[in-house]
């Protein structure tokens, strides 16, 4: 069977040696692609079409150009990215808001305390602050399109806010601003292709601020800061001795019952009657990420980060998973035959990742203490059921034990001593170079899994770049090892010499793709501390391996801020020149952000230290 | 594949590309490979400008009349009617390869060739309407780009070596 390059050689060995069917497979089938998808030039929106641009047929029956019909599927495709993070936040905020009123665990008293002054709440009752805060988000999440949303204004930097506002893309109502994207869109509506990618800026806003911002404080709030810490990552987390829950989607408040019930003393004894140590929560993909950023407050029942979106499908294929918890994507379809296979349950806890063979038990904080006791039932049967007939494989030799995690904004100002300075003078006296963000997603197209983010981190760090990651780009680079203080020797001389001293990988794990917004206060706080606007920075964006409409929202959220945004492959608009246009060389002038396309790992780290080089050069720094 | 199978001829016949027509879905790929694999600005199908009509296909999808596709494609024929009628000797059939060529620098634009074919493939070009636009078999490439960009495995090859 063909088995798709992965830049984790161990986990690609591994995969070549089992006779079970994943993506890492199933790729080679789909090599040939549609070159009309490729350039977005087909449009399937009326009974005229499907429609495709050539030469010979430079406009859809209806009349649509290639750049109405690409700027249509564009915003349509970061529409449903927006939705895809608010629906997040939306069910983060009701969870916090439920935590609030039967007065649940805050773990994160601070964070509250800072959102509740940001947003301008004066009450002394923690759990008060909580529904308070809780209701601000939501309040804006509902408002109409004709009312713009609060709290832009508070937490967005003030040169960015003019920015916007003189562009007139500051949000609406989140949702109602998604819902008129898919009007606009839609059969014979908008043909104005400026106006549509503006729409995007707009959807790209509110998926920055509320999607990803605000859902890593409020996660914060209800399930503690993160602390950084050393962690172990990869298969070999998995721990054939305990009952493994594997977690996979984007919401970590709703396993927030779950994870602290597994701790209790009780649980312990639950397991050894049934032969298992005790239960283990096994991460994959983001929330995995996001266990892995927050693990300090729960070590015990936390295994670790087993991998990322496209190893979901190995995981379970080791034999050790017992059950099978998802809240949203990226729960791949693929994995429904291999848990079939290998006799794990599936649940699911919200309805927007329902899987085929999956029970949907709907979760909502009112019910959360009946769904753990359910879900850990389950599990133990599971448990007790399938061990004596599957075949278990761990490769125990997959991973790393000394990935530095738990790194956020916080808490990486923290370790600088509360300010940004020592990283601004290390900055400024050339000792590391600039910054970039490698984020995202993880794809098996370009040049295969992870290999494009691991190429690409290694050619940046070798420039006394240092690399922030957030995504499942992060759970490739640690299981490759790059996250480890031992990935120092890749660096660059000046890089190597500061990780060393300062005893940590030159490539920093942010954690979930949700993350990406705590590096976007990052790049915020810079600013801030340097008194310039977001586009001065030596500051770049990467999302060379994005995979799914969401990853298109978040990047729309980084040219929104004015940062370069490199992809490796193009997000479908290459057939239009307008769109292509506008998006790789008018934005510069627009918002100081800028799409850059480019499809080889070197190449790409050559433009990005131009940037960077351009940007200290603007700073005055050689 | 069916067309692997069918390609199992050895290599004593003349390469050449061959259609499965009731596989043909109408995608347009082929021509889309060949605009990609004939374009100055470069092979990536990201290079391709889909709204210059300098780019053409030489190759087309046609409908029958119960609205079915039917990919129309040089044959290269054994007896080739372009050759036959080309009086300035654009056109010339290699025994060898069994290719037929043209070469646009001796080509006097009579078009002789277009009336000719039996297939109704070759057309002058639609910008300068100078040049015959005829397929090439892609010349060095290992596989003509059409039947390898195919996704139902309508195209594909029979005769030669088969690379």
């Amino acid at each position: 069977m063909y088995v798709c390059k992965s830049a984790d050689k161990r986990l690609e060995s591994y995969i070549a040696g089992k006779e079970v069917e994943t993506s890492f497979n199933r790729v080679d089938h789909q090599k040939i692609k549609c070159g009309f998808g490729q350039q977005g030039v087909c449009c399937r929106l009326c009974a005229n079409g499907p429609c495709r641009i050539t030469p010979k047929s430079p406009k859809g029956v209806c009349g649509a150009t290639a750049d109405t019909i690409v700027a249509r599927n564009f915003l349509r495709a970061v529409a449903s990215g927006a939705a895809c993070y608010l629906h997040v936040v939306e069910n983060t905020a009701r969870n916090l808001k439920a935590v609030g009123e039967r007065k649940g665990k805050i773990k994160g008293e601070k964070v509250l305390h800072d959102l509740a002054l940001l947003f301008g709440i004066d009450s002394e009752d923690v759990y008060e602050k909580a529904i308070k805060v809780a209701e601000k988000v939501l309040q804006d999440l509902y408002k109409a399109r004709s009312e713009k949303m609060e709290l832009v204004e508070k937490m967005a930097y003030k040169p960015r806010l003019e920015k916007w506002k003189a562009l007139n893309i500051l949000p609406g109502g989140a949702k109602s601003e998604v819902f008129d994207a898919i009007v606009k869109t839609s059969t014979n509506l908008s043909s104005d292709p400026v106006d549509m990618l503006l729409h995007s800026l707009n959807l790209g806003i509110s998926t920055g601020l509320y999607g990803l911002t605000l859902t890593n404080l409020l996660n914060d709030v209800m399930l503690g800061e993160p602390v950084i810490r050393k962690a172990s990552v990869g298969l070999k987390v998995i721990d054939e001795n305990y009952i493994n829950i594997m977690i996979t989607g984007h919401q970590h408040s709703v396993i927030a019952h779950l994870q602290d019930r597994l701790t209790d003393e009780d649980m312990k004894k639950t397991a050894e009657e049934a032969g298992g140590k005790g239960f283990r929560l096994v991460g994959c993909t983001c929330v995995g990420q996001d266990l892995q950023l927050r693990g300090e407050h729960y070590q015990e029942v936390f295994s670790g980060h087993a991998g990322n979106n496209f190893t979901s499908e190995t995981v379970i294929s080791t034999g050790a998973i017992d059950l099978i918890v998802s809240e949203f994507n990226c729960t791949l379809p693929g994995i429904e035959p291999i848990a079939n296979e290998f006799m794990v349950d599936m649940i699911c806890l919200d309805d927007v990742a329902k899987k085929s063979n999956a029970e949907h038990i709907p979760f909502t904080m009112d019910r959360d203490e009946e769904i753990s006791e359910y879900i850990i039932e389950k599990a133990l049967n599971s448990y007790k059921n399938r061990r004596s007939k599957v075949v278990l494989d761990i490769p125990k030799d997959h991973g790393h034990d000394d990935v530095i995690t738990g790194v956020s904004e916080k808490s990486l100002k923290e370790f600088l001593g509360n300010t940004w300075k020592p990283l601004l003078d290390l900055i400024a006296e050339g000792k590391i170079k600039g910054v970039a963000a490698v984020v995202g997603c993880s794809n098996l197209t370009a040049l295969g899994h992870d290999v494009f983010t691991v190429e690409l981190t290694k050619e940046l760090i070798k420039r006394d770049i240092i690399v922030l990651s957030a995504g499942c780009s992060s759970g490739g680079l640690e299981n490759v090892g790059l996250m480890s203080p031992k990935a120092a020797a890749f660096a660059g001389d000046n890089l190597r010499v500061v990780c060393e001293a300062l005893g940590i990988p030159p490539v920093l794990n942010f954690g979930p793709c949700l993350a990406i917004g705590r590096l976007e206060i990052v790049a915020t706080e810079l600013a801030e501390a340097l008194n310039i606007d977001i586009p001065q920075l030596p500051l770049v964006l990467s999302a060379p391996q994005w995979l799914e409409e969401q990853a298109l929202a978040d990047g729309a959220f980084g040219l929104a801020l004015g940062l370069p945004l490199h992809l490796a492959i193009p997000p479908f608009i290459t057939g239009s020149k307008l769109v292509t246009e506008v998006l790789t060389e008018k934005l510069p002038e627009l918002t100081g952000g800028r799409l850059i396309l480019e499809d080889e790992p070197a190449k790409a780290a050559e433009v990005l230290e131009e940037i960077i080089l351009d940007r200290r050069k603007g700073l005055g720094l050689i | 594949m069916m067309g692997k199978e069918k390609a199992d001829k050895g290599d004593d016949i003349m390469r050449r590309i061959m259609i499965q027509r009731d596989l043909c879905m109408g995608c347009l790929n082929c021509g889309l490979a060949c605009m990609a694999e004939h374009n100055e600005k470069g092979k990536s199908i990201y290079d391709l400008d889909l709204e210059d009509l300098k780019n053409e296909s030489r190759n087309h999808i046609g409908l029958d009349k119960e609205r079915r596709p039917v990919p129309i494609f040089c044959r290269h024929c054994d007896e080739p009617e372009c050759v036959y009628t080309c009086m300035s000797g654009a056109m010339t059939k290699d025994n060898e390869t069994g290719k037929v060529a043209y070469d646009e620098n001796k080509c006097a634009s009579c078009f002789m060739c277009v009336m000719a074919c039996s297939y109704g493939v070759l057309k002058p070009d639609d910008v300068g309407k100078k040049v015959v636009v005829k397929c090439d078999m892609c010349m060095d490439r290992e596989m003509p780009r059409c039947v390898e960009n195919c996704p139902t495995g309508c195209l594909y090859i029979e005769g030669g070596n088969q690379a």
